[in-house]
């Protein structure tokens, strides 16, 4: 077991850096040509690497362009290698890389873009909402009511931004068909959700973003309402509410009551 | 020609998804990859749940990473246990490789050495997969472009050895032997011959690219005439098995890959035809 532990180390090291030479010594063959056959394996390494971060930021790949995308891809590998072997989950970590990145920085709204992709890329996979009878809230005495735990479909999230995140995300959209002017004076908060099948991406009030913000933390109504109006003074509970619960936005809720 | 209903397979991916609902071409199987549909729910899953509807699923995995010699990682199995549950494919196979080590995972398909340490530490873990699944798997031999100098067997006797000590079925990739018989220079012919019949349980066929330092697994290009030529005398040695054009990259329309499962089933009906002689 040993053995194989020590050729694999060695083969890793190979593969995260072309200088290494521990693994020759296990090889077969001539040493230039088991060299470049070792370059297949870190090219491949790389190309899966990249294509699933690809996959999970689109947006982020066609606002820099293919060379500068490739060349994040690769610094981001180094950084945060993958760390499951389903490459789904590859790029978590891509928004906080992002933050730090230098050579980007002439595109300061990229950290914030590459959080919302990696919600819509989770919102993509999230599991599908449950229809449920909402009748059941009618049923909660008036008194008891600050204490519902409302439950919001998986795949809801919001995102912060000091951008036009929203009308970024929008116009990069394959297909989209309009104006490309982005009004870079607005920020916006987006709303991750998913519609059925579809995720969805739209602005959210502060009112809105705070109310789902805080329950999506386990808060209770009458404490996710103080933090919307806290947010919004024109927050107006009853109408989020009664659309949050009709679009199937809300999917449940609990009672959590005090004790 | 396509033929209406073959005895042949092919990979399906998400381009495809679309056309093949509305078609129904008349195939044996399909199949796709495992990791792809480790998801709670949404459009993925949904197209996945439509074609076991319409034909039997093989579950090909690529990130099992089988000969890590770490432990086996329980979440990836969690989540494969649960797609299997999900799907109830007609065929769950993983790759005779390793792809991690520690925390980090390379996500390709990387060699074993072929070392009685290395079958012992392979047979536990098929042992186990197979124990959580409740079924039997198939394990594929990959392409690979380096070759350990240290080893105890062949690939073929590795196979075998692991499907008699395991009960799994070997998925005979064609294509992957023609690239290693070529970039080690062994005889692709014998291989085959080490390898009981009894224990190939399916076979995959697609393309790969020529470079200067060799044979390149690309699984983007037509089949080769070589690989045609090998997978005629795998049918005719191991019997005619379930078939799939596996295709990746550069992603042709789907008449192309229609078209090769075509040629594929014709190939193992006159192989068949031939040793019933």
């Amino acid at each position: 077991m040993s053995d194989l532990r020590l050729i694999q180390q060695a083969l890793a090291q190979s593969i995260r850096n072309p200088q290494s030479t521990a693994v020759l010594r296990f090889l077969a063959g001539e040493e230039g040509l088991v060299e470049r056959r070792l370059a297949i394996y870190r090219a491949n390494v790389a190309a899966n690497a990249a294509k699933a971060l690809s996959a999970a930021y689109p947006v982020l790949h066609r606002v820099v362009g293919e060379e500068c995308f490739a060349g994040l891809a690769q610094a981001y590998r180094h950084e945060v290698p993958s760390s499951s072997g389903d490459l789904s989950e590859y790029g978590g970590a891509f928004a906080g890389f992002l933050d730090r990145c230098q050579r980007v920085q002439s595109l300061p709204y990229l950290p914030e873009l590459a959080r919302l992709e990696w919600q819509v890329h989770r919102a993509y996979g999230a599991a599908d909402a449950q229809s449920w009878d909402p009748v059941g809230i009618r049923m909660v005495a008036p008194e008891q009511q600050h204490a519902i735990r409302f439950k919001f479909a998986a795949g809801t999230s919001v995102v912060e931004s000091l951008y036009p995140l929203v009308r970024i995300w929008t116009i990069h959209q394959p297909g989209f068909q309009g104006e490309f002017e982005v009004d870079w004076s607005v920020a916006e908060r987006a709303l991750v959700a998913r519609d059925g099948l579809h995720v969805t991406v739209t602005a959210a009030g502060a009112g809105d973003a705070a109310f789902i913000v805080a329950t999506l933390n386990g808060a209770r109504l009458g404490d996710a309402a103080a933090a919307a109006l806290d947010a919004e003074a024109a927050f107006d509970l009853s109408a989020f509410l009664s659309h949050a619960i009709t679009s199937n936005r809300i999917c449940g809720f609990s009672l959590d009551e005090d004790h | 020609m396509t033929l209406s209903v073959l005895t042949t397979g092919i990979g399906l991916r998400q381009p495809h998804y679309r056309e093949v609902f509305d078609r129904r071409p008349g195939l044996a199987f399909v199949e796709v990859h495992s990791e792809n549909f480790f998801l709670d729910g949404g459009a993925s899953m949904r197209a996945l749940d439509r074609t076991r509807e319409l034909y039997p699923v093989s579950l090909h995995g690529v990130g099992l990473s089988l000969g890590s010699a770490d432990h086996l990682v329980d979440r990836h199995l969690d989540k494969l246990e649960r797609l299997v549950d999900r799907i109830q494919p007609e065929f769950v196979s993983e790759h005779l490789s390793w792809g991690c080590l520690g925390a980090e995972h390379f996500n390709d398909l990387l060699p074993m050495p072929l070392t009685h340490t290395a079958l012992a530490l392979v047979a536990d873990r098929v042992d186990h997969v197979q124990n959580r699944l409740g079924r039997r798997i198939l394990i594929e031999n990959i392409s690979a472009y380096v070759a350990y100098s240290d080893c105890d067997m062949t690939e073929p006797a590795f196979l075998a050895a692991l499907a008699r000590r395991t009960g799994c079925a070997i998925l005979l990739d064609v294509n992957n032997l023609h690239v290693n018989a070529v970039n080690f220079g062994f005889d692709s012919i014998a291989w085959i011959e080490e390898l009981p019949p009894s224990v190939v349980g399916q076979m995959h066929l697609a393309g790969h690219a020529v470079t200067a330092d060799g044979l390149v697994d690309t699984h983007g290009s037509r089949v080769s005439e070589p690989v045609w030529a090998l997978y005629a005398e795998a049918c005719r040695r191991l019997g005619p098995k379930p078939t799939l054009i596996e295709w990746d990259t550069d992603l042709p329309s789907l008449d192309v890959l229609l078209d090769e499962a075509a040629a594929a089933h014709a190939i193992a009906e006159g192989a068949t035809e031939v040793s019933s002689v």
